[in-house]
């Protein structure tokens, strides 16, 4: 993604207009990380909106699928209930960026392990992420663990990646090695899929 | 609880009074018969008077399956709650657990179990007893070690024990062939081979125990005083493939590492009848010198595939 030559700034006024706006913005050859960014944050959560893609799983987080972007993104929502946290991961050379539209997620940032590296990993930073907030993550930023550090609350953020991907690589924190996974989806456009 | 709620909806099921600055829950409680789930988190409870009296005895002691108390100021588990006998979900997330109550074990419906952001520093192997428990949380503890008795939970589907102050874990572990999730980062676990170096020779009791028990020597309750025939009972059989010995109280601790197929290594307890078994376990290193090392090796191994997709690093 490069600068375009002017920069909109959207107002997503309901999930269907964020939808609709990320349609349009990434019809384009260039598409802006900040116009997206700031898209994403514009959107105030309205849980009426998207509690249908919001389901939940009692052992660990879900990734609900809702719009598969016409091949040039993924847009899902994810689940986390208490306790529940993501490995160490990569992004397969994509974007990613995360909005929170309910509760509060950690976000711990780490350094690529060394080639040969045989020890702990390197954290670079942590903060947590309110409500309406939007981060944003690429494999040339880092790595990162995403985690609900709540025992009371669960979260719901919403995901969008571009282009979309369905594996990555996660680490282990002690030792740096990485391991390829393939990632599900709990749910598609508000319907459950079983695997 | 307002006064009359039992009058006015006796038919209630699902009761959430979250954060509601609720400082106890009164007598109202005990005439819902009907009540299946009570969501009471981020209130103030957790004083002696939190939960009603009589509680175990009245009808919402038997329709009660689900029960969050998650954010509220419980130090200890209330007696009262352990006689919820149909409770099937139970919260206590984020109060202030210094430990967990060996009568936990008769929840004995209990499925989910959440304990996390607690001060509990230990787990009472009674926790085992506990049939259906599929999803046991007990992260952001303080818990120093897993009482091996924990493989026994064989309905184990998921095991949160991240941000603690594990060194190891012990080898049962493996054991736990239903596991999906097991979380375990942000605990000090050990890197390198660790030898308990305090070993305690056998006493002359323990040593005739041994000879008894592998020489097979044959006895009745009749031929030995009562103690010793339940001495005898006790013996533990040594992990190492190649000594096929036994252990009463002398043993000596050992730590192996497993190494889920190059993704994780874990350091896995397990006692050992003597240091001269716990050698061929001696190096971290890859290369096998001895037979009995790349045997146990290859039993590990088998275990670790089973475990390599379950680990959360």
């Amino acid at each position: 993604m490069e600068q375009p030559v002017q920069t909109e700034t959207w107002k997503a006024r309901s999930l269907e207009e964020l939808v609709r706006i990320l349609h349009q913005i990434f019809a384009e050859d260039k598409v802006s990380v900040e116009e997206v960014q700031a898209l994403m944050e514009s959107y105030e959560s309205n849980p009426d909106e998207w509690l249908q893609y919001a389901k939940f799983d009692q052992y660990r987080y879900t990734r609900n699928l809702v719009d598969n972007g016409n091949g040039k993104f993924n847009l899902m929502i994810l689940c986390w209930g208490e306790g529940h946290g993501s490995s160490i991961h990569d992004h397969t050379d994509s974007h990613c960026f995360m909005k929170i539209l309910q509760g509060n997620l950690k976000e711990t940032l780490f350094e690529w392990p060394e080639k040969k590296g045989n020890g702990e990993m390197t954290k670079k930073s942590e903060r947590v992420l309110r409500e309406n907030q939007c981060a944003y993550i690429n494999d040339s930023i880092g790595l990162h663990r995403v985690e609900n550090i709540s025992h009371t609350e669960p979260a719901v953020s919403l995901h969008l990646y571009s282009p979309p991907f369905n594996s990555c690589n996660t680490f282990d924190q002690r030792t740096g090695h990485k391991h390829k996974v393939t990632m599900t989806f709990y749910s598609q456009f508000g319907e459950r899929t079983v695997c | 609880l307002p006064a009359g709620l039992s009058q006015w909806f006796p038919a209630l099921e699902v009761l959430d009074v979250s954060g509601t600055g609720l400082t106890e829950m009164g007598t109202e409680l005990l005439s819902l018969p009907c009540l299946h789930t009570l969501l009471a988190k981020n209130n103030r409870l957790g004083g002696p008077g939190s939960l009603p009296k009589g509680l175990g005895q009245a009808p919402v002691a038997r329709s009660l399956r689900v029960l969050n108390l998650s954010g509220n100021r419980f130090s200890e588990v209330p007696p009262a709650l352990l006689q919820l006998r149909g409770l099937r979900s139970l919260s206590l997330g984020g109060n202030r657990l210094q430990g967990i109550p060996p009568d936990i074990q008769e929840l004995h419906s209990l499925e989910f179990l959440y304990l996390g952001g607690n001060f509990i520093t230990a787990i009472p192997p009674e926790l085992a007893k506990l049939p259906s428990l599929r999803y046991l949380v007990l992260c952001d503890n303080k818990i120093q070690s897993i009482p091996p008795q924990l493989a026994q939970l064989h309905s184990l589907r998921s095991l949160s024990l991240h941000n603690n102050l594990l060194t190891y874990l012990p080898q049962e572990i493996l054991n736990l062939v239903h596991l999906d999730e097991l979380s375990l980062r942000g605990n000090p676990l050990v890197v390198r081979f660790v030898r308990d170096l305090t070993y305690n020779p056998p006493s002359l009791q323990e040593l005739a125990g041994r000879t008894v028990k592998t020489r097979n020597i044959p006895y009745t309750p009749s031929d030995l005083p009562e103690s010793l025939v339940r001495y005898l009972s006790l013996a533990s059989n040594c992990p190492n493939p190649k000594c096929g010995g036994v252990y009463f109280d002398s043993c000596v601790r050992q730590i192996k590492f497993v190494d889920f197929c190059g993704k994780y290594r874990l350091p896995l307890m397990h006692y050992l009848c003597s240091p001269e078994c716990s050698s061929p376990f001696s190096s971290a290193s890859q290369s096998s010198t001895s037979q009995s090392e790349s045997d146990s090796e290859d039993e590990a191994s088998v275990a670790a595939h089973r475990m390599q997709k379950v680990l959360l690093g």
